[in-house]
């Protein structure tokens, strides 16, 4: 067969040129013999449709779902390509990854969190390119989506959304009290919560556990940083009870208080799991509490009746100022996909204005700005308190600051060690000194393992 | 026993006969070594491929460092020396120890009441042993997904019916949020679900010994408890230290019950081994360490097995 | 005190205890049940904690129209049953050849079938599931069927060569003496005799392989393949549990095998009896 006819064959394969290019110019090639002709029709019919296997997050906002499934099967249809979807929730995507990329046989690409692209480099195509251009269309990437999917100089993820954390106020009962949302920690919440719990009527003033969970472990990173303290010095070496002792023990000390000294909490938070606060917010049994937008999704989806009542506020912080860590939903390639080219097309189309904005429009905020372009979109506008949000993923730092994101700050965080030091001085009667320098000793561990 | 010995001796009998192919094969391999082989060929096939393999690579794995997506480092040894002296291995494995021990123990004395009282005069025995066999065949994750709604501090239904209804308590208690109530609380979901395989094999058991040995200790003037003493305990035997051994290994390994309920919460008060292992594996990504966290326990029960194994094939044959 | 006082209190001790074993096993299943029928308002609330009112039928509703339930299901009873077909024909052919038959190696794989059982399947799944690719099974409901044996067929094998061994050896001989073969004599007069032994084997295989999330988790990507354990955990997405789903999906999960069980217990205990409990 003509060279040329397979090059053009192995392009069309590649979902470079559409069908009826390949057609055309194989026509010029054959000078359009019917013999030619015959050749190219059954070879191009005996073309499979190429596959491709994209993964994705379930996420819990079923329209935003479902519009990620149209977008991807308008793709699809396009470009004449078979897409295989995998939907799964953040606490099943894992053990998959590991085992598709131990078996050698990881999906296309995928939809990973902020910790993806560090934990599974190895087995990522680098996307400098394509996250460059796409940046730049875009006005540039925020800080924190930089720090996430640049890895030793090199883009190995674009980002998509933040989903950030922030502070719910129970707004009917500060105004019933005449206060004003607080701005820090110490005093200001626990002032809060004082004057306007109730626990003869199983209100309390703040939930936040200290316990192995998402929530957990944000806030635990959060009071650190807001203290100037940290796990983290800026060069990435371990300072939890070294450089940054002095901060990051007043900022335990605090976070234990709520629940001892001050009795701002519910009974029973330190057995709480994700789930719990959302539960005890709806339920009207908290004031305040620090959550992921998705409550709020929740509830304005459920047209739950605290919904109205609810206001967002900047997470408060502490004498170094208020931090919260990042979040940064991002796309991924994998390097042993066939088909790179065919994802990189996948990523542009789902990353386009018109169709992201669509997708941020069904979102109820989950979808934070990545983008310097995106914060200033009308959506984030659409409701006021939608500018808690928007302000606290400015703000987000990711972990491992001051430093870099290392995968010894990913597992750091992965590991639970900020719960499980807090979780010693709570519920094992550990002194918070004592707590901090085994705390200490874990990191040091895990930076010397992730050094080798 | 006296049937016992007649059957094995039948049986050596029945083999002794020229049933198989003749000739030195045969008196290497034994002598019904064709259709011997040939049925126990799936078997063993599936689980050399399905088990033995990857345990093997499994092993393999334990004595190297690595990480997703790279390649493994020869490490030999390192990864159980250094668990041996981690502080959070050795909490593991006395939580785990803790778990299994309560557990098997309050499930064998409730499996033994629940098989003596199933075997007594009551009526209805049918839809009685029927219903009890119901937790040990629901699904783990629903049942982990259920007493996690029915533990939760303000909505959960133990706490309003302790406090509302029967006003025991003033206010709820923190069954997975306290260290000592979360063990207690794990413990307590295993042993609802795991009882009823106890008390079905202890039925089963007792209904195997033989009628005119409780008569005849009836006669000799036995109460109760001494019949139960001296002629259902012998009897159950065998059928006890196979169901122990089963269960203590099953709820050695058991993670859905304890990652569901607290993950290994609060503080790591109820950090198992399996949750230890998955979290290693796959919040930590460190495969190799994560493969010996669960191969570590592995010698122990192995060495416990074999000896059982022999105890019991020897009584069987005697 | 009498016989009789002696008889009627230990019968009312009995009674007594079953009572309380019965509220404890049953309590939960009812409370299942009756968060299936609430709607959210009702669960969040703590109002009509005991009884729905009114009783609720969307949950049920949505979730057989709105999830891929039905398929789930679908999926669970194909990759349950192929799978213990496969583990219950294995062991008995498995249990037979070590408590009857005569060859070289037997003691040893007598010992050896429950060591299996120390390898947790949180760690075989990795290399496992690298196998299946290998093997062209990854993704599809065969690769389950195929690795679902891996933890029953030991449990089936030695169940049923208890089982096996107390059936009498003159049974085989008369028979033989007649001139059947060996596998004839098995064929045609242990097996009908080990089918209460094999029932129970298989009724043990199934609820494994019915209940099994693990593999079937990480070995199958496609939603249309999903089994039912899985497909319920879909209902936790981060942080917002669908309890309505969740708990519908539960009971409709669990209602075939509790139906299967009570209707075979009869024979789930007399399958037991006799087999490896010899003293």
């Amino acid at each position: 067969m003509d060279h040329r006819l397979r090059d053009l064959a192995e392009r069309l394969d590649a979902g470079l040129i559409a069908r009826r290019e390949f057609l055309r110019k194989a026509a010029i090639i054959t000078g359009g013999t019917a013999a030619g002709l015959g050749a190219l029709r059954t070879m191009a019919g005996a073309q499979p449709k190429t596959k491709l296997r994209v993964w994705l997050f379930k996420s819990f906002v079923t329209n935003a779902n479902d519009v990620l499934a149209r977008h991807v099967e308008a793709w699809a249809k396009e470009r004449k390509v078979d897409v295989e979807t995998d939907w799964a929730t953040f606490g099943d995507r894992e053990p998959k990854f590991v085992a598709s990329i131990e078996a050698g046989s990881p999906p296309d690409m995928a939809e990973m969190h902020i910790l993806g692209p560090t934990r599974y480099k190895a087995a990522l195509r680098d996307v400098s390119k394509l996250a460059g251009e796409i940046a730049r269309a875009k006005g540039g990437m925020l800080p924190f989506a930089e720090t996430a999917t640049r890895l030793d100089g090199k883009y190995m993820a674009v980002p998509r959304y933040a989903m950030i954390t922030v502070f719910f106020i129970r707004k009917d009962i500060m105004e019933a009290k005449g206060l004003k949302p607080p701005k820090v920690y110490d005093p200001d919440v626990v002032e809060f919560a004082r004057k306007t719990q109730d626990p003869s009527k199983d209100l309390y003033g703040f939930g936040q556990t200290l316990n192995r969970s998402d929530d957990g472990d944000g806030f635990m990173e959060n009071i650190l940083w807001d203290y100037g303290g940290g796990s983290w010095d800026k060069e990435g070496k371990p300072a939890l009870a070294t450089s940054f002792r002095e901060p990051n023990l007043k900022a335990l000390q605090f976070a234990v208080d709520t629940i001892q000294k001050h009795k701002i909490q519910p009974p029973g938070v330190m057995g709480w799991t994700d789930v719990s606060n959302n539960e005890a917010y709806m339920a009207g049994k908290l004031v305040t509490t620090n959550n992921g937008a998705s409550l709020y999704y929740a509830m304005v989806a459920k047209k739950h009746e605290l919904a109205p009542k609810t206001l967002l506020v900047l997470t408060p912080g502490g004498p170094a100022g208020s931090f919260v860590s990042a979040s940064c939903y991002n796309w991924a390639i994998f390097s042993k996909s066939k088909h790179p080219e065919l994802c990189e097309d996948l990523i542009r189309w789902m990353e386009d204005e018109k169709r992201f904005t669509e997708y941020l429009q069904v979102s109820v905020g989950q979808a934070g700005p990545v983008y310097k372009g995106r914060v200033d979109n009308p959506y984030w506008k659409s409701d006021p308190n939608f500018e808690a949000i928007v302000q606290n993923i400015l703000k987000s730092v990711p972990y491992g600051h001051p430093g870099p994101m290392t995968p010894a700050a990913v597992e750091v965080r992965a590991q639970h060690i900020l719960t499980d030091m807090a979780g010693r001085v709570v519920s094992a009667g550990l002194s918070p000194e004592a707590a901090l320098k085994e705390a200490h000793a874990r990191i040091e561990e895990i930076y010397k393992i992730r050094r080798m | 026993m006296a049937t016992r010995a007649a059957h094995v001796q039948a049986n050596a009998e029945l083999n002794g006969r020229v049933t198989g192919p003749r000739g030195g094969l045969r008196r290497l391999l034994g002598p019904d070594y064709r259709l011997g082989y040939l049925f126990v060929v799936p078997a063993a096939v599936l689980v050399l491929a399905l088990v033995a393999y990857p345990f093997g690579y499994a092993i393999y794995l334990s004595m190297t460092r690595k990480y997703v997506g790279v390649p493994p480092v020869w490490v030999g040894l390192e990864n159980y020396v250094k668990l041996t002296f981690d502080g959070f291995f050795q909490r593991a494995v006395a939580n785990s120890f803790i778990f299994t021990f309560g557990s098997v123990a309050v499930k064998t004395v409730l499996g033994m009441a629940m098989a003596l009282v199933l075997t007594s005069n009551i009526r209805f025995r049918s839809f009685f042993t029927g219903v009890l066999l119901i937790p040990w065949v629901a699904p783990t994750v629903v049942t982990a997904l259920n007493f996690l709604w029915i533990f939760d501090y303000s909505l959960g239904v133990l706490n309003y019916l302790l406090v509302r209804v029967l006003h025991i308590l003033p206010r709820g208690v923190g069954w997975l949020s306290e260290p000592g109530t979360a063990m207690a609380s794990v413990i307590a979901v295993n042993i609802w679900r795991g009882f009823p395989f106890f008390g079905i094999s202890f039925l089963a058991g007792m209904k195997g010994i033989p009628a005119e040995l409780y008569e005849a200790a009836a006669v000799d003037g036995a109460g109760a408890v001494l019949r139960f003493r001296y002629v259902t305990l012998p009897g159950l035997r065998n059928i006890v230290i196979i169901v122990l051994l089963l269960s203590t290994i099953w709820t050695f390994n058991d993670f859905q019950i304890v990652y569901i309920l607290t993950k290994g919460g609060p503080g790591g008060a109820t950090q198992v081994l399996p949750v230890f292992t998955y979290e290693m594996a796959f919040g930590a990504q460190r495969l190799g360490e994560a493969v010996a966290v669960a191969l570590y326990m592995l010698p122990a029960l192995a060495f416990v097995i074999i000896v059982l194994a022999r105890y019991m094939r020897r009584s069987r044959t005697a | 005190m009498s016989r009789l006082w002696i008889g009627r209190l230990q019968l009312a001790g009995a009674y007594g205890f079953l009572g309380a074993l019965l509220i404890i096993v049953l309590f939960p299943f009812y409370w299942m049940t009756i968060t299936s029928l609430k709607s959210e308002d009702q669960m969040r609330s703590l109002v009509s904690m005991f009884w729905p009112s009114p009783v609720v039928l969307d949950n049920f509703r949505q979730l057989l129209t709105r999830t891929d339930f039905v398929a789930w299901f679908g999926n669970s009873a194909i990759v349950a049953i192929s799978s213990t077909l496969l583990a219950t024909a294995i062991g008995t052919l498995g249990a037979y050849a070590l408590a009857r038959l005569r060859f070289l190696g037997r003691a040893f794989m007598s010992s050896a079938v429950l060591i299996t059982y120390l390898v947790p399947p949180s760690i075989l799944f990795i290399p496992l599931y690298a196998q299946m690719r290998s093997l062209g099974l990854a993704d599809s409901r065969a690769g389950l069927i195929a690795a679902y044996p891996s933890f029953t067929v030991p449990f089936v094998t030695w169940l049923l060569m208890g089982y096996f061994e107390s059936i009498p050896v003159e049974l085989e001989e008369s028979a033989m003496i007649d001139g059947a073969t060996r596998f004839g004599a098995f064929r045609r007069i242990i097996l009908p005799l080990a089918a209460p032994g094999v029932l129970a084997a298989a009724l043990f295989a199934f609820t494994q392989a019915w209940n099994e999330f693990l593999y079937a988790l990480v070995f199958i990507t496609d939603v249309k393949l999903r089994t039912l354990p899985v497909g319920l955990s879909t209902f936790i997405t981060g942080d917002v549990y669908g309890w309505g789903y969740l708990m519908a999906g539960a009971v409709l999960t669990t209602l075939p095998v509790i139906a299967a069980y009570i209707y075979l217990q009869k024979y789930m205990v007399e399958g037991l009896t006799a087999g490896g409990v010899k003293g």
